[in-house]
C-alpha cells in the first residue's frame, strides 16, 4: 500500500470543496479564529490578574478545570445545545486555547521586573501607564509563547470539527478510518502535523524577535520612554 | 452501542478481518458467565453429545440473541451453553464448521455476502432462498421478521412538506442532502444507489460520526434524509419517518440462526429456536438493546424476561 497515494492524487489538490486546500483552509480558519477569541478574552483577564495580584486562585482553578474538559464530548454537547457547523467548534477550541494564554499573560505581567514597576510608580505613572508602558512590554514574550502553545494544541485538536460536521483536516482522518482508506487517514494526520510545525516555527520566530527587543540591552530605549512618560 | 454494531456489520460485510471491534462497553458480558444458561454439567464449551453451544458476537444485540437462543433450548430440555464475544465471522464460521459452536444468531444479507460476494439476491425472499446453497455444510433455520439493517429517515415535517414517504419519492426533491456514516458515500446503498435505483440525485453528502449530531442536523433542516439502523432508538425517540424501500436498495438483514447440521436434524432444538424466530420483532430488538445499553441490564436477564413475556419458557 502506498501511504502517499492520497497526497499524490492531483484530484485531491483542486480548489473543489472537500479537497485538500479547502480542508486546510477550514482547519486554519478554526485555528486562527479560536486562538484570536481566546486571546481577546484571555489577555485582558490575564493582565488584570497579573497586575492586581488578585484572583490567582480563580485562574488556577479555572484553567485546570478547562484543561480537564474532554473536547470530543464538549463538541457534541455544543452541537446539541446550538447547532452543527463552525460556531460550536470555535467555542470548544477557544475554551481549549484560553488556559495557556490566560496563565502565560498573568504570569508574565505578575513577573515583570519589580524594580522597573516600582520605578515607574515612583515616576508618577498611573496604573494604566504602568501596565501599558512597563508590565505589558516585559510580559509580551511570555504572552506570545502562551499563544504559541495554545495554537499548537488547537491545530492538533481542530480535527474534532469533523464530529460537528464542520470539515477541517479531521474529515480525512474520520472518513479514512470509516472506509479503511489508510492513505487518506495518513494524509490527514500528516497535514495536521505539518500545519502545526509550520505555525509553531512562525510563532517561534515572532517570540524570538520580541525576546531580543525586551532584553536589558535596550536600556536606552526604555530610558527614553520613561523620560518621555515623565 | 450502535456505533460498534455498525462497525461490526460494516467490517464484516467488507470481508475484512477483526479490526476496531475491541470495545463494546455496553454488552456487560462477563466471559466467566458464559455457561450461565446451562444446566449442570453442560458448561464445558465443547459440543458434548446432546449439548448445544450457542455462540454470539461482541456486540449487544448478538449477546442478547445468543442468550435467548440458549435459554429457549434449555427450556425445552436441550442442554445448552453460551460462548459469547466471538468477534468476527471468520472465527465463528470456523467454530461452527469444526463443531465447537453449533448455533449462532446471524443476519441474512451479510451472511449471504460472506459466502457469496457476487450474490445477486436483492429481496428478502431471494436472499433467504439463496442462503442454503451458499452456506455449504451449515444450515439456517427460519428467518425472523426482526431486521437490523440500514434505513433512511427524515423528520415528520420534511416528509409532509415534500410529500416523501418512500425512497421512490426522492427523485422529485431538488437539492437533496443526504447524511450518514462516512463510508456510506461510496456504498452501493448510499448516494450512488439512490441515483441508479431511484433516480434521486444527491446534491450534497454530509458525513456523521455521532448519532446525536445527525439527529440534531435533521431537526435543524441542515440535512434532508439520513441513514440509521432500524434498531436505533433515536428513530422512535425523535419521531423520525422511516422511508420505505420498495425496490430493496438496502439488502435485508433479518435475524436468522446459523446452525450445524447436527442441530438442524434435532427437531426439539429447531422447534425451540424457530418459536423464538417467530416471536421476535424489530421493536423487540430495539427494546432489548436499550435495556442492556442504556439501562445497564445483564443480557442473560434481559433475554430471560423477553422469553417469559412471549411465554417461550
Amino acid at each position: 500500500m502506498n501511504l502517499f497515494s492520497f497526497l499524490e492524487n492531483a484530484q485531491n489538490w483542486t480548489t473543489a470543496s472537500g479537497a485538500i486546500p479547502y480542508r486546510l483552509g477550514e482547519h486554519l480558519f478554526y485555528t486562527v479564529v479560536s486562538v484570536a477569541i481566546a486571546a481577546v478574552i484571555g489577555i485582558p483577564l490575564g493582565i488584570l490578574v497579573g497586575h492586581t495580584g488578585r484572583g490567582n486562585f480563580v485562574i488556577i482553578g479555572f484553567t485546570n478545570a478547562a484543561r480537564a474538559i474532554p473536547t470530543l464530548g464538549f463538541v457534541i454537547l455544543m452541537v446539541l445545545l446550538l447547532s452543527s457547523g463552525a460556531v460550536p467548534v470555535l467555542i470548544v477550541l477557544a475554551v481549549l486555547a484560553l488556559p495557556p494564554i490566560l496563565t502565560a499573560t498573568a504570569a508574565g505581567v505578575a513577573g515583570a521586573d519589580s524594580n522597573a514597576v516600582h520605578a515607574a510608580r515612583a515616576l508618577g505613572m498611573t496604573p494604566g501607564q504602568v501596565i501599558s508602558k512597563v508590565e505589558w512590554p516585559l510580559a509580551l514574550p511570555l504572552v506570545l509563547s502562551g499563544v504559541r502553545s495554545a495554537t499548537l494544541q488547537v491545530v492538533a485538536t481542530a480535527t474534532v470539527a469533523a464530529y460537528a460536521s464542520a470539515g477541517g483536516l479531521g474529515r480525512f482522518i474520520v472518513d479514512g478510518l470509516a472506509s479503511q482508506d489508510y492513505p487518506q487517514m495518513f494524509a490527514g494526520a500528516l497535514l495536521v502535523a505539518l500545519l502545526a510545525i509550520v505555525l509553531d516555527i512562525l510563532l517561534g520566530a515572532v517570540v524570538a524577535g520580541l525576546r531580543r527587543r525586551a532584553r536589558p540591552t535596550s536600556d536606552r530605549r526604555v530610558a527614553v520612554e520613561v523620560s518621555a512618560a515623565a | 452501542m450502535n456505533f460498534d454494531r455498525r462497525r461490526f456489520l460494516g467490517v464484516m460485510a467488507a470481508g475484512a478481518g477483526a479490526l476496531t471491534l475491541g470495545a463494546c462497553g455496553g454488552s456487560n458480558s462477563d466471559p466467566l458467565a458464559g455457561g450461565s444458561a446451562s444446566p449442570a454439567g453442560g458448561s464445558s464449551g465443547s459440543a458434548a453429545a446432546g449439548s448445544i453451544v450457542v455462540g454470539s458476537g461482541n456486540f449487544t444485540e448478538s449477546a442478547i440473541l445468543g442468550q435467548i437462543y440458549s435459554q429457549a433450548l434449555v427450556a425445552k430440555g436441550v442442554q445448552s451453553s453460551v460462548k459469547a464475544n466471538l468477534n468476527s465471522r471468520e472465527v465463528y464460521i470456523k467454530a461452527l464448521q469444526d463443531g465447537s459452536v453449533s448455533a449462532f444468531p446471524e443476519y441474512t444479507g451479510n451472511l449471504l455476502l460472506y459466502f457469496d460476494k457476487n450474490a445477486t439476491a436483492k429481496t428478502s425472499e431471494e436472499v433467504i432462498a439463496a442462503l442454503p446453497k451458499a452456506i455449504g455444510s451449515l444450515k439456517v433455520l427460519d428467518a425472523s421478521q426482526a431486521v437490523d439493517q440500514d434505513v433512511y429517515c427524515c423528520t415528520q415535517e420534511w416528509s409532509q412538506k415534500n410529500g416523501v414517504t418512500s425512497l421512490a419519492d426522492l427523485s422529485k426533491v431538488q437539492n437533496l442532502s443526504v447524511g450518514g456514516p462516512p463510508e456510506l458515500q461510496q456504498r452501493d446503498y448510499g448516494p450512488p444507489g439512490l441515483k441508479s435505483v431511484y433516480g434521486a440525485t444527491t446534491a450534497s453528502f454530509k458525513a456523521y460520526s455521532s448519532t446525536a449530531v445527525k439527529v440534531k442536523d435533521l431537526q435543524d433542516g441542515k440535512v434532508d434524509i439520513a441513514d440509521f439502523f432500524t434498531t436505533e432508538s433515536a428513530i422512535a425517540d425523535n419521531n423520525l419517518v422511516k422511508l420505505a424501500d420498495p425496490k430493496t436498495l438496502i439488502l435485508p438483514q433479518q435475524v436468522i440462526p446459523l446452525v450445524s447440521s447436527a442441530v438442524a436434524s434435532n427437531s426439539t432444538a429447531t422447534a425451540a429456536l424457530n418459536a423464538v424466530q417467530k416471536a421476535l420483532t424489530t421493536d423487540d430488538l430495539l427494546a432489548l438493546n436499550k435495556k442492556v445499553d442504556s439501562d445497564r441490564q445483564d443480557p442473560a436477564d434481559v433475554a430471560k424476561a423477553w422469553l417469559q413475556s412471549k411465554q417461550l419458557v
